[in-house]
């Protein structure tokens, strides 16, 4: 049986200053939603589960429709077979796990009921704890536990809602490693949600950027992650440099526009955009793009290297930041290795080296 | 001792309760879930009792039910006698008198329970009275059991809507609280002494055990969110 | 593993059910009785006659005391009562009109007397009579509610006939019936009452206070009348007890208490007629 796409168009308000505006096709297998707090995101999968009902729109998967304003079809929330598993989890906290897994499959045959659960339990590696309640067990059992009572319903589509943010990484990585093995052998889509690009990297195979609301990009994760052309993908994928400038000159055969920086005499040479000259455009960088030499540096490919001089250091875990003023002020992130061969410190003066295609054009994101 | 009004009183304060955990429960379920932009007239409506005199609701009860209203000449036809001055009627009226302290602790319990362990119930396939015997109600017992003790002992109390409406019929509407008033215009004071602080001792240990039952929900009116 | 699709169903509605309409259904009494509506200043007589007369037939009485304009309105609301003994003839008269009493059944049972009550401490001299209430050391004067007390309206035309009514009325606490305002006066939250001969002769009131009577030519007369109702379902019961009032045994139990057989006071009284209240 081919595996079935969720197609969904929404429009919904929920208060004057805040209305989601979205559409979009979920096939089989990890759909990333990807977006900053209070973006939307929990609206719209609240709007496919039927927590909500949408404004206008339609909700598909496969041939079933779950809902559709023109037709005046809204499935009631139980008969829509899907899964969710929530951000706080919702555990039943009154009952034991083997309740919690069992809740939605108590219409089965008490024996397909326990086989179906044993199987569960095996595959995400939870048997030892069916006696126990939810606040008996640890948070990534929890967590487990709430996939795999998602999961035994054999649901046709499956919502994640910020599943694995309180986790540490080791555990995150062996849940992702579950789920990856679980959707191998049941092929539905999956919406997750989070606000990690990390995550986003490690399992999507698509990508949908959600903020304010609307949708600002969609697609394979390297092309809307690595050159993003909205601001808030720029600031959600980790660019830690933002600045206005104007362009000063074009040059159409290099490939190359030059920019200047707001309030300094710097300039940039940045990818050629769709701009006129004195154009105002929006450039991202990220702060591990930068290099930084203590002499001025000769031979080098890139395309932008001028002065500036050291304003703080500060030490991060394992990398430096610093920070840089050269007209406008950069972010830098260096090894430690690295500040101690230069023997960088605050007052030192030193050279910024940017590859013209380290700068990323972005536009500001819609008010 | 007038056992005969002691037995009543039970009678009449179970009867409520049982009556009102039935009535009492839809409204509260209704007033905790829904977005109605007027849910205030109806909170309004049901909390009515606490501020309004026990003789301005008995008056208003006796006039609802007597014998020209609608309501009591339908009575009259199916059983031959009026609403007033009978149990029947003294149990209407007290279920009226005694609506918010039922409704109101468990609207509160139930506004408290998570609203994502409801949805989980119902996303998992779960009809609306399954998610409310399995998940709401378990989780928010306290309060169910609160609003039962709380009707129970407040209609063990009352006075004035009792004796609008009951007039005081030995074995029929004669309650506790209008058997030690008989007594104290009587002028047995020791009868009435007697009266008095069984009803007192019976209410204390009730609310007792109730509170340490229920370390949670203690409160009486709805708490904030 | 636990079963939890039993949990599910509603355990036992049946049982709830059937628990609920036991205690929907009304109280059953099996013996023959008589549901009897008393002007509170029967309080202590009544309850006298009444276990005689239950002794006698077996019918058991059902009493409930109350100021006689307070049954009046429940009466006319449907209350199911069988005999109604007011403290006055008006109220019965009025129910007459009304048509809710049996007809030929007005009876009146005995004639009442007012008296000025005071606790033992009070050191007030009641050989005075009404002017003692001009005492300046009276701080309350305790009478029954006279819009539907009978012996409440008697206390006020006795003050008006003194003319002291004016000068006390400022100080008068209203009892809910002839009941509660001796019981204002026994307990001391009032210094004097206007009260009921046959509460005073009462031993919980005769022990703990004095009283002197009040001139019967000073107050319409407290004729006082009982009716069987309309709405009874046990008429026989009730004329039966209606006879028995007036064997010679009973007559002379309520004159124990202070009561006078009508035909001697209402000769002495031809001209004076109490209106009959609103």
């Amino acid at each position: 049986m081919a595996p079935d796409t969720l197609s969904v168009r929404i429009a919904h308000r929920l208060s004057n200053a805040f209305a989601l505006d979205a559409a979009f096709g979920a096939p089989a297998g990890f759909t990333m939603i990807l977006g900053p707090s209070g973006g939307g995101k929990t609206t719209l999968l609240n709007c496919i589960a039927g927590f909500a009902q949408p404004d206008s729109g339609r909700i598909a998967l496969g041939a079933r429709v779950l809902f559709d304003s023109d037709e005046r079809i809204n499935m009631p929330v139980a008969g829509r077979r899907l899964g969710y598993v929530f951000q706080n989890l919702a555990l039943f906290p009154h009952l034991t796990v083997a309740q919690n897994i069992q809740y939605g499959i108590v219409k089965l045959p008490a024996d397909e009921r326990r086989a179906r659960m044993m199987a569960m339990l095996e595959s995400f590696r939870i048997a030892n704890l069916i006696a126990r309640k939810p606040n008996e067990i640890s948070g990534g059992e929890r967590q487990r536990v709430a996939l795999a009572r998602s999961l035994v319903t054999n649901p046709a589509a499956l919502m994640l809602d910020e599943p694995l943010t309180a986790l540490d990484n080791a555990t995150k990585s062996k849940i992702l490693d579950d789920l990856r093995a679980w959707n191998a052998s049941h092929e539905i889509p999956i919406l997750y949600v989070t606000h990690s690009p990390e995550e986003a990297f490690a399992l999507g195979e698509r990508v949908v950027v959600l903020e304010g609301g609307h949708i600002l990009a969609q697609g394979m994760p390297q092309h809307v992650l690595t050159t993003p052309r909205h601001e808030t993908i720029a600031q959600v994928v980790g660019f830690e440099n933002v600045f206005d400038a104007t362009v000063r000159s074009i040059a159409e055969t290099q490939g190359t526009m030059l920019c200047q920086l707001d309030g300094s005499t710097t300039q940039l040479e940045v990818p050629l955009g769709h701009a006129q000259i004195g154009a105002r455009i929006r450039i991202a960088i990220r702060a591990g793009d930068i290099m930084v030499a203590s002499a001025h540096p000769q031979g080098l490919s890139a395309r932008n290297s001028f002065q500036g001089r050291v304003q703080s250091i500060r030490r991060e875990g394992v990398r430096v930041v610093v920070m840089i003023e050269a007209g406008a002020t950069f972010e830098v992130h260096l090894t430690p290795g690295a500040i101690g061969a230069l023997q960088l410190e605050a007052g030192k003066e030193v050279w910024l080296v940017i590859k013209t295609y380290s700068c990323n054009l972005v536009e500001p994101s819609p008010q | 001792m007038d056992w005969s009004a002691i037995f009543l009183t039970l009678r009449l304060a179970l009867l409520v309760c049982a009556t009102l955990l039935i009535v009492g429960t839809p409204i509260a379920y209704w007033l905790s879930f829904t977005r109605w932009r007027w849910k205030f007239f109806v909170e309004s409506i049901v909390a009515l009792p606490l501020v309004l005199p026990p003789t301005v609701l008995g008056f208003y009860v006796l006039v609802a039910m007597g014998s020209r209203s609608p309501l009591g000449r339908w009575y009259q036809s199916l059983t031959g006698h009026g609403l007033p001055f009978t149990f029947e009627g003294l149990a209407i009226a007290s279920v009226i008198y005694s609506l918010p302290f039922a409704v109101q602790p468990m609207a509160a319990a139930f506004s408290q329970v998570d609203r994502n362990l409801i949805n989980a119930s119902s996303i998992l396939g779960a009809s609306r009275i399954r998610t409310f015997f399995r998940v709401l109600l378990p989780l928010s017992i306290g309060g169910v059991v609160t609003g039962f003790v709380l009707s129970f002992a407040h209609t063990l109390g009352e006075f004035g809507v009792v004796l609008m409406v009951g007039g005081n019929i030995p074995g029929v509407t004669r309650t506790v609280s209008i058997a030690i008033y008989d007594q104290t215009q009587a002028l047995d004071y020791a009868g009435a002494n007697r009266m008095a602080l069984l009803l007192l001792a019976f209410s204390f240990v009730t609310l007792s055990i109730t509170y340490s039952l229920n370390r949670r929900v203690w409160a009486v009116w709805p708490m904030q969110r | 593993m636990t079963s939890i699709v039993a949990h599910d169903k509603l355990r036992n509605p049946i049982i709830i059910l059937a628990a609920l309409l036991w205690l929907w259904l009304p109280a059953h009494a099996g013996t023959a009785e008589i549901k009897v509506a008393a002007a509170s200043d029967l309080t202590f007589a009544f309850k006298n006659v009444a276990a005689q007369f239950e002794k006698q037939t077996g019918t058991s009485v059902k009493l409930t005391y109350g100021s006689s304009g307070n049954f009046f309105a429940q009466i006319q609301n449907g209350a199911p009562f069988d005999l109604f003994f007011s403290a006055d003839v008006g109220y019965p008269q009025k129910l007459e009109a009304a048509g809710l009493i049996e007809p030929g059944t007005i009876y009146d049972y005995a004639s009442g007397k007012l008296v000025i009550w005071v606790p033992n401490a009070s050191k007030l001299d009641l050989s005075r009579g009404l002017a003692v209430l001009l005492d300046p050391t009276i701080q309350k004067i305790a009478i029954a509610n006279p819009l539907h007390a009978p012996y409440g309206a008697a206390a006020v035309a006795a003050m008006r006939h003194d003319a002291i009514y004016d000068k006390v009325k400022s100080k008068l606490v209203l009892g809910e019936n002839i009941s509660q305002t001796a019981q204002f006066v026994q307990s001391g939250n009032a210094d004097v009452g206007l009260l009921a001969l046959s509460l005073a002769v009462a031993p919980a009131m005769k022990d703990s206070g004095r009283y002197v009577e009040i001139p019967s030519a000073d107050y319409p007369p407290l004729i006082q009348a009982g009716v069987i109702l309309k709405s009874s379902h046990n008429k026989e019961l009730a004329a039966q007890f209606l006879k028995f009032l007036k064997e010679p045994g009973t007559v002379a139990l309520m004159e124990q208490y202070g009561f006078s057989i009508p035909r001697d006071v209402a000769a002495a009284h031809g001209e004076n007629e109490m209106p009959a209240p609103h």
